[in-house]
């Protein structure tokens, strides 16, 4: 592994994490938790955020959980899920509208790496004024500084 | 982006009772006007990543569109493999302290078609039966046969263009690191600035 580089994970619908895993970056084995993770309808906001924040599922890459209750064995299952506590991703891949449902931790992932790059969908177009870092760019320049 | 020096890592350090003041003053300007010009260079510098991340994105858009081509309800994780390697890495690399570079590497990839006697079509099978070896099972196997022997050629083509999207990530994350970088370059600059010019913040 520390010769092979890091890898690419992939938070999205069913379409984007398929195409992507058609470009070859999945990975999964009973040893190592997988780099990706499908957003379904029944996705709960918070299995989204603990899979950005920390990856690593022992079984299955889709998340089904019942938005309506919480189910303890699924919830320790997430509470692996270590994308961003991983050293071996260098790049995160998010639906745009995704990101959206857990901005609030993407604005507070500050470093260089993981790299967080919001994509588009095939229903939801990318919207520039959305993006993280193009806001914090955007953001950074004043009258004053600019004076 | 060549290497920010900072003017004031060269600055002389001033009396503690002002004398020698005019002079130092003098050095204190210099080293404001050099600073302006260094906050002038990278503010540029950032415009002009912002504006081809832009572009990039834009190209970006029409990967989505291939996303169509996938088809239907049988392309999916339903068909995933229970064990998957990835053929496509990052090599990430340090340019300047805190910036960091991606570049897309992809290793071999192991396709049935691949798998057969290298020989021509006919053998003789004369003594013992030469079984053709397979390449290295360390290879990873093409994600396009998780679908199937004979895929539609519209799969195989939302795989290479997801292949090209993989190198546009990269390219986009790399950019998107050097706007952050920069950024933080900026505000630091800008910090040193008001505090060698007080009067002007």
């Amino acid at each position: 592994m520390a010769g092979r580089g890091k890898l690419i994970a992939v938070i999205g619908d069913e379409d984007t994490v398929t195409g992507f895993l058609l470009g070859g970056i999945g990975e999964l084995n009973k040893n190592r938790h997988p780099n990706f993770l499908v957003v379904e309808k029944d996705t709960t906001i918070n299995e989204i955020e603990d899979t950005f924040r920390s990856l690593g599922s022992v079984s299955g890459s889709v998340a089904e959980a019942n938005p309506s209750q919480h189910d303890p064995p699924l919830w320790d299952e997430i509470d692996s899920w270590q994308f961003l506590n991983r050293d071996d991703i260098g790049i995160i891949l998010i639906n745009q509208y995704i990101a959206e449902m857990v901005r609030h931790a993407l604005d507070a992932h500050q470093q260089s790496i993981p790299a967080v790059l919001e994509i588009p969908s095939k229903e939801h177009p990318y919207d520039a004024a959305k993006d993280s870092i193009l806001r914090r760019a955007r953001g950074m320049f004043t009258a004053e500084d600019l004076r | 982006m060549e290497d920010l020096v900072c003017p004031l890592a060269v600055l002389p350090t001033a009396g503690g009772d002002g004398e020698g003041g005019g002079s130092g003053s003098e050095c204190v300007s210099m080293a404001a006007l050099d600073l302006r010009a260094e906050l002038d260079s990278l503010l540029l510098q950032l415009l002009g990543d912002l504006e081809e991340l832009e572009g990039k994105r834009a190209g970006w858009l029409s990967l989505a569109k291939a996303r169509y081509a996938m088809g239907t309800k049988s392309v999916g994780p339903l068909q995933y493999a229970s064990h998957m390697e990835p053929q496509v890495c990052l090599q990430a690399s340090e340019a300047q302290e805190g910036l960091q570079k991606f570049k897309v590497v992809r290793s071999g990839v192991h396709a049935p078609e691949d798998v057969g006697p290298r020989e021509g079509a006919l053998r003789r099978r004369k003594g013992p039966t030469k079984t053709p070896v397979p390449q290295s099972s360390d290879a990873p196997r093409d994600p396009l046969n998780w679908f199937g022997i004979l895929v539609p050629h519209s799969l195989r083509q939302a795989q290479a263009s997801f292949r090209d999207g993989l190198q546009l990530a990269a390219d986009i994350a790399s950019l998107q690191n050097r706007i952050d970088w920069g950024r933080s370059q900026l505000q630091g600059l800008q910090e040193k600035l008001k505090q060698l010019e007080p009067g002007a913040a």
